[in-house]
């Protein structure tokens, strides 16, 4: 029975993929959890973010009171003017992006399929969806990885055989952190990584809606 | 007859007698040079030189080549080594030396320029390598039927297909005499009546682009056209005035392409608490819109619904979603000529459905369209009276792409200044992006 276990809250998940960030790199974190990632930065490695509203190199957000509305991030949200920040166009913006300058980007989903596939803009029952960034991210960036709860409100699994809801890019996922595991999609099939602690392989099995790899030895969840 | 210093700017002036004020001017290098130093100040003349500099303003290469593509470019300013009778024309550095010479920018010239004219300096056998000729030596071409006339010291050519038509004539000079002079008789026939060439320096002032108010700025936006709108979501960047405006001109029927099409009002998006802006709803709201092209169209939340997505719902709006990479490069392909390209963003998903699509290196593309409207509604931070900006911060990213995409780009500004007050390393947008120029009134926050 899994539904009495106990899963790992966003903050952990994002100490998890804030791990995955290389130093000096350039990073692109998406809305929701994937927010939250830099604050799991340690101040010893430094990390270039971007932002699709066209700033690179951007801070914290900014302190209530100090709110520029010339200074914000993709999410809306108001920024902290730093030193070394770096405008430009929207057009420059996703030339980075398409053009391999950004290593990594870290996203929410709906769903991802077994080999990678990815789908995060839109849930068929609202019959209209925002794109964003997402679908350039998906298509351009080095390495994906995304940072979602294994499983959506109704409890229905959102790691999958293959993608129910429309796609945002094809075969792009490298990595998914979840609340219970963390999973490498490959042409194979998906290899569960990591599990949470109190989660065998097969408790993660049990709520995931694709049959899982699970090699010899997996590790357990690292923060 | 050498070239003197006389006849190269009496060419000079003659040529610069071409250029309408506020004109944008390519001047190849050379003599085409001299037309800058002849033609007064006060015209407002865009001289954009084979250095990459707009009127001193530092451009990329790429930027160059896009002012061009794009169609901003008025005149051309040319000096070949060979001119046909059809327009054709080859490059001095290609008639030295095909081999080693690169084609330059004279082939975007050709096929961007609205007009080119032909600088010809010395109408004279010795110097074979200038000269009107029937047809071409096997040289690459630069332009096809490009050349609309050529500016000779002494007498204007037409290219009429077949042969050039002596147009005008100096007034110390015979038409015949320079005709049978330099050996043209085969390509050249003389028009009935030549007219006198004019040296005399030109003069004018462009129209001023600065508009004093909104409904000004709007005059002449009618219903049914395409409207770039500024800005990502948030009032930063959004011209909040000339919205206002556009909402009481009222033009209805219109497709607005934007990045979103209202979030602010109902998310706060990027809005400081305790306030609500004004974004697309005024127009939605208003009945305005019949088309939205947009990344973000609808609220982010499904229980806060934008105006836009009530409208959609009820069937009164289309919608185009555009992934937002892709909206910024279908903009920047429309202001720099590019029709179409080739992008991986959207390959495989519901984006790519009735697209072309194409393998390349392995990697599936698909083609997308350069995007371009009648009307853009921009926000920047400083304008000078030139139109030349600079913005703030983030609040650069769907307004520069934007602006040069756009037949009548209409920008509203925090302060509008005098040329030299910006400094030209700083600067943006140049100003041949830009046709009007508003301030936004003092008072006016943009939030309801």
């Amino acid at each position: 029975m899994t539904e009495d276990k106990e899963r790992l809250d966003r903050a952990i998940m994002a100490m998890r993929v804030a791990k995955e960030l290389p130093p000096g790199g350039t990073v692109n974190l998406g809305i929701g959890i994937p927010t939250l990632v830099s604050m799991f930065v340690g101040d010893d490695s430094i990390v270039f973010y971007h932002s699709e509203s066209g700033v690179l190199n951007c801070g914290p957000l900014a302190e209530d009171g100090n709110e520029d509305i010339d200074l914000i991030n993709a999410g809306g949200q108001f920024l902290e003017p730093v030193p070394g920040m770096a405008y430009f166009s929207s057009a420059d913006a996703f030339a980075m992006i398409r053009g391999g300058h950004v290593d990594v980007t870290v996203l929410g989903a709906h769903q991802v399929s077994a080999n990678g596939d990815l789908a995060n803009w839109m849930l068929p029952e609202r019959g209209v969806g925002n794109i964003g960034g997402a679908m350039d991210l998906a298509a351009g960036a080095d390495k994906v990885i995304v940072a979602m709860e294994h499983n959506d409100r109704n409890g229905n699994a959102k790691v999958v055989e293959e993608c129910s809801f429309p796609l945002t890019g094809k075969g792009c996922v490298s990595l998914v952190v979840t609340d219970v595991a963390v999973l490498e999609p490959t042409p194979d099939g998906m290899v569960l990584r990591e599990t949470a602690p109190g989660w065998s392989p097969e408790d993660v099995q049990e709520i995931t809606g694709a049959a899982l790899i699970i090699p010899e030895s997996v590790g357990e969840y690292e923060v | 007859m050498p070239l003197t210093e006389t006849s190269a700017f009496k060419i000079a002036r003659r040529a610069a007698r071409e250029i309408a004020p506020g004109a944008v001017v390519a001047l190849d290098r050379g003599l085409p040079e001299l037309v800058a130093r002849v033609t007064p100040e006060s015209m407002g003349v865009w001289f954009l030189r084979a250095d990459g500099t707009l009127n001193g303003i530092p451009l990329s290469a790429a930027d160059a080549a896009a002012i061009v593509r794009g169609g901003y470019v008025d005149l051309a300013i040319v000096h070949p080594a060979q001119v046909t009778a059809d327009g054709r024309f080859v490059g001095r550095l290609y008639a030295r030396d095909a081999s080693i010479a690169p084609p330059g920018i004279g082939v975007d010239l050709a096929s961007g320029a609205r007009r080119i004219i032909a600088l010809h300096p010395q109408i004279n056998e010795d110097e074979p390598e200038i000269c009107l000729a029937s047809h071409l030596l096997e040289r690459p071409v630069d332009g096809v039927g490009g050349i609309d006339r050529v500016i000779a010291d002494c007498a204007v050519f037409e290219p009429q297909g077949t042969e050039f038509v002596l147009s005008e004539i100096a007034t110390d000079r015979q038409a015949d005499d320079v005709v049978a002079d330099s050996d043209l008789s085969e390509v050249v026939s003389i028009s009935d009546y030549p007219a006198a060439m004019d040296f005399t320096v030109p003069s004018g002032t462009p129209e001023s682009k600065v508009h004093a108010d909104g409904a000004s700025a709007l005059h002449d936006l009618p219903d049914g056209v395409t409207v770039f709108i500024d800005g990502f979501g948030g009032p930063g960047g959004m011209a909040h005035y000339l919205l206002m405006s556009l909402r009481d001109r009222g033009s209805r029927g219109l497709t607005i392409v934007s990045n979103t099409a209202g979030i602010a009002r109902v998310v706060s998006f990027g809005t400081p608490p305790g306030r609500t802006a004004i974004d697309h709803s005024v127009l939605i709201e208003n009945g305005q819109v019949a088309k939205a092209i947009a990344s973000f169209p609808v609220s982010p939340s499904v229980s806060r619904p934008s105006e836009f997505e009530l409208a959609y719902r009820r069937g009164e709006v289309d919608l185009e979603l555009v992934p937002q990479g892709t909206l910024a490069e279908r903009l920047r392909a429309g202001g720099a000529g590019i029709r179409a390209f080739y992008t991986p963003t959207g390959a495989g998903t519901l984006i790519a459905e009735g697209k072309e699509s194409r393998t390349i290196d392995g990697r599936d593309y698909i083609l997308e369209y350069g995007l371009r409207a009648d009307f853009a509604i921009i926000r920047a931070h400083k304008a000078d009276i030139n139109g030349n900006l600079i913005y703030r911060g983030t609040s650069r990213n769907f307004n520069a792409v934007m602006a040069p995409a756009a037949r009548v780009t209409i920008v509203e500004v925090d302060e509008i200044v005098e040329p030299g007050q910006l400094d030209p390393e700083e600067i943006v947008t140049p100003g041949v992006f830009v046709q009007r120029i508003v301030k936004r009134p003092d008072g006016f926050t943009g939030y309801e």
